[in-house]
């Protein structure tokens, strides 16, 4: 403790732990075609949660693949009978220029159906979106406490789809209105115990983080002006700049977001957070993961393949039978290769980019927590199964 | 040895309050304040040093107190590890195993259920809804993707006037007078392979292969037949929209929720064409009934269905669905009556050989 009532957020996470578990558990979820990815889930999650310390107390947390997989299994059925009927549909709608187009009206016809298929599950991955987040907190425990959020996914599906519109109608200036609003949806049905959380703070408070963001729309919308007015060399410089600009204002605009929104919190009791991360070292770490992840991989892609390569000479010699026996090798040798990569992907980008984060907060009045008291678990139906079935989670 | 006492963080479950124990290592397990931890009953939580759960029956998703005890690692810790035997044990509740079991049932059922029952109802459903000149230019998009998975450039269909000629006499035969829904629109494509088929609005296409390998007028129009057969029974358009349906589970399956599965794969499933058993039988009877009221005879078919039979390896769809193709050369003759007047003569049947020349 720095100062009364403070205490840092630390993140304790080893590769050398961590690499073997994804490794090993990435190997089993291949062995068993895809089923052991709940259980593997679980075990990462657990172990990374552990690494994160309030004070000296750890973090944990109690999910279990079984769980997951219950409910991914029953995301499929919903998800089954939702997307089916939906392409259904939309086949209906748009059976006479689905295949091929014939005309301009018909290619944007053609492809307004297939941005309407996207857009049917857009909704859905809201509401997933919404469930995974309740799913990981419920199964969050901290000194014994059970973290929780209230069952209100629908509510959270409506707004971001109001907001995402509004988002796309102002030509994304206001973007900041819906992280505010959709994170304080979120963050003040959050309970740690009996405690709730509330979010301080204004959507506007957002601006300042934004603002590179905005300058690349601003340069993005210039560069039309210019193209309009006849010097379309001028134009697509203007537009190139805008881009790269914007999208490094993308980086910064999360990172700060996210320390503004974190400040802001508060939870019953008078606890509340500082964080501070920084855009320029969560771009260092994801260059600097990348570099290593690259050259290990293709010491790995080596390693793996260099025996397969010169098992393969005189392959075409050889009977239909050791040949079929290779592409089976090859392919097992290439999804091996894939799980190496994203082992080395967790430990070596994501698991740097969350310390960084994790470390940049330190808890406020944090007297508060011995006042909180437990509260009932939470069966938590789908346990993400929505959002696995998706493919929306994150790297945790 | 008995370790001495030493200190440990306790979190009770009930508060977020952090205390700071002394536990006292006893006979039968751990005492510290008002506590006493059963060593059978203690199991390791990950974590750093010794973090202990107690196990108990209920619990909720997993069968452990909420309350939590930390030993640093020491003398104490070294203890537990030795004498408490069920600290690694993965507790699983009674009735576990039924219970995943009869999940996994379930969602295969219910799968099942969508698959093979509700998704089939209801695009025969729409099917039915889709207005015919819908129903042909959707038709016509289906050919030229087929035409483009054939490799084609440009319009694959046969012109020679000759070739035509004796096509629509073919046409007529098997036609006119039938009291067809369907305003059957025939054409011929210049591709070696040995296939036939109908797609949607009453297209009905043969490729040139089939007419090289064909002996007789009468074996073509036996093939021509059964494909209007299909066509009458609106078979191409309801498994152009069950494909539709099927494609959105299975670009769930890939991952892919663009829908961009769906266009890829209609063609080709038109090309392939794997109708139900139930749809090929119904065809087959469709085509020995108006083979025999024209007056062509079920002879032709059944001399192809024995060719092809005899030929192995790639099937034309015809054939596709059938195990035994023999039985349907036999049910064909069965079914069968004599031509009564051939169905071209040998200088249109050599034309309409040549119709892509």
């Amino acid at each position: 403790m720095d100062r009364a009532g403070e205490l840092q957020v630390s993140y304790r996470g080893d590769p050398a732990k961590l690499f073997p578990l994804a490794l090993g558990t990435g190997v089993l979820g291949v062995v068993t075609l895809g089923i052991y990815r709940f259980w593997a889930k679980a075990r990462i999650r657990r172990h990374v949660w552990e690494k994160v310390r309030v004070g000296d107390d750890a973090m944990e947390f109690t999910g279990t693949g079984l769980e997951m997989f219950l409910g991914f299994l029953m995301a499929v059925v919903v998800l089954a009978v939702y997307l089916a009927v939906v392409q259904l549909i939309l086949f209906a709608v748009g059976i006479r220029f689905v295949l091929d187009p014939q005309n301009e009206m018909e290619e944007i016809a053609q492809g307004i159906s297939i941005a309407l298929s996207f857009l049917a599950v857009l909704p859905l991955m809201l509401f997933a979106a919404y469930r995974a987040r309740r799913y990981k907190l419920a199964r969050t425990r901290f000194r014994g406490i059970r973290f929780a959020m209230e069952n209100a996914a629908g509510g959270y599906m409506l707004r971001g789809l109001i907001y995402l519109a509004l988002t796309v109608v102002s030509l994304g200036l206001l973007w900041p209105l819906m992280t505010y609003r959709l994170e304080a949806y979120m963050t003040e049905r959050t309970w740690y115990g009996g405690a709730r959380f509330r979010q301080g703070g204004r959507w506007t408070g957002l601006y300042s983080a934004y603002f590179h963001v905005v300058v690349g729309i601003a340069l993005i919308g210039l560069s039309v002006l210019v193209g309009i007015g006849g010097s379309p060399g001028l134009s697509g410089l203007l537009a190139t700049v805008g881009a790269i600009w914007g999208m490094v204002g993308l980086v910064i605009y999360r990172v700060r977001a996210f320390g503004y929104l974190m400040s802001q919190k508060e939870m019953d009791g008078g606890l509340g957070f500082r964080a501070a991360p920084r855009a320029g070292r969560v771009v260092w770490l994801y260059i600097k993961g990348v570099f290593i992840v690259g050259l290990l991989g293709g010491v790995a892609s080596a390693i793996i393949f260099a025996p397969l390569g010169s098992m393969m000479v005189g392959i075409e010699e050889a009977s239909e039978l050791v040949q079929l026996e290779f592409a089976v090798l090859g392919v097992a040798l290439y999804l091996l290769l894939l799980t190496v990569f994203g082992a080395l992907a967790l430990v070596f980008i994501s698991q740097p980019i969350l310390g960084h984060f994790v470390e940049s907060v330190t808890v406020t009045g944090a007297e508060a927590l011995d006042a909180v008291r437990q509260r009932v678990s939470d069966r938590g139906a789908d346990a993400e199964g929505l959002a696995d079935a998706l493919d929306m989670g994150g790297a945790f | 040895m008995r370790p001495a006492a030493e200190e440990a963080v306790f979190f009770d479950g009930i508060s977020a309050r952090r205390q700071v124990v002394e536990v006292t290592p006893d006979g039968r397990g751990l005492r510290f304040g008002r506590e006493t931890w059963p060593l059978d009953r203690l199991r390791r939580i990950e974590g750093e040093g010794l973090v202990l759960a107690l196990a108990v029956a209920e619990g909720d998703e997993l069968p452990h107190d909420p309350a939590r005890l930390v030993l640093a690692e020491g003398a104490l810790a070294a203890w537990v590890r030795a004498e408490a035997t069920g600290l690694a044990r993965r507790d699983l509740r009674r009735g576990t195993g039924v219970k995943v079991a009869g999940r996994i049932a379930l969602a295969g059922a219910a799968l099942a259920a969508i698959l093979f029952v509700f998704l089939p109802r209801i695009s025969d459903l729409l099917a039915d809804q889709l207005p015919m000149e819908q129903e042909v230019a959707f038709g016509q998009a289906v050919l030229r993707q087929v035409e483009g998975m054939l490799g084609a450039e440009d319009s694959l269909v046969c012109d020679n006037p000759a070739g035509l000629a004796a096509l629509e006499k073919m046409e007529r035969r098997l036609t006119e007078g039938q009291g067809l829904t369907y305003d059957i629109d025939l054409s011929v494509f210049d591709h070696e392979m040995l296939n036939a088929f109908a797609a949607p609005g009453g297209h009905v296409v043969i490729l040139r292969g089939l007419l090289d390998e064909a002996e007789t007028a009468e074996e073509v129009a036996g093939v021509l037949a059964h494909e209007i057969g299909h066509v009458e029974a609106r078979d191409p358009v309801r498994l152009a929209f069950r494909t539709a349906g099927s494609a959105g589970i299975l670009a769930l399956v890939l991952g892919d929720v663009t829908g961009g599965t769906v266009i890829g794969l209609a063609g080709d499933y038109i090309l392939r064409a794997s109708y139900t058993r139930e749809a090929e039988e119904a065809a087959d009877a469709f085509a020995f009934a108006l083979l025999a009221r024209t007056g062509v005879g079920t002879e032709g078919l059944a001399a192809f269905f024995e060719r092809i039979e005899g030929m192995g390896g790639d099937v034309p769809e015809i054939l596709s669905t059938h195990p035994a193709s023999g039985n349907r050369a036999e049910a064909a003759r069965a079914a069968g009556t004599g031509a009564t007047e051939p169905v071209l003569t040998e200088a249109e049947w050599q034309a309409l050989r040549g119709i892509c020349g």
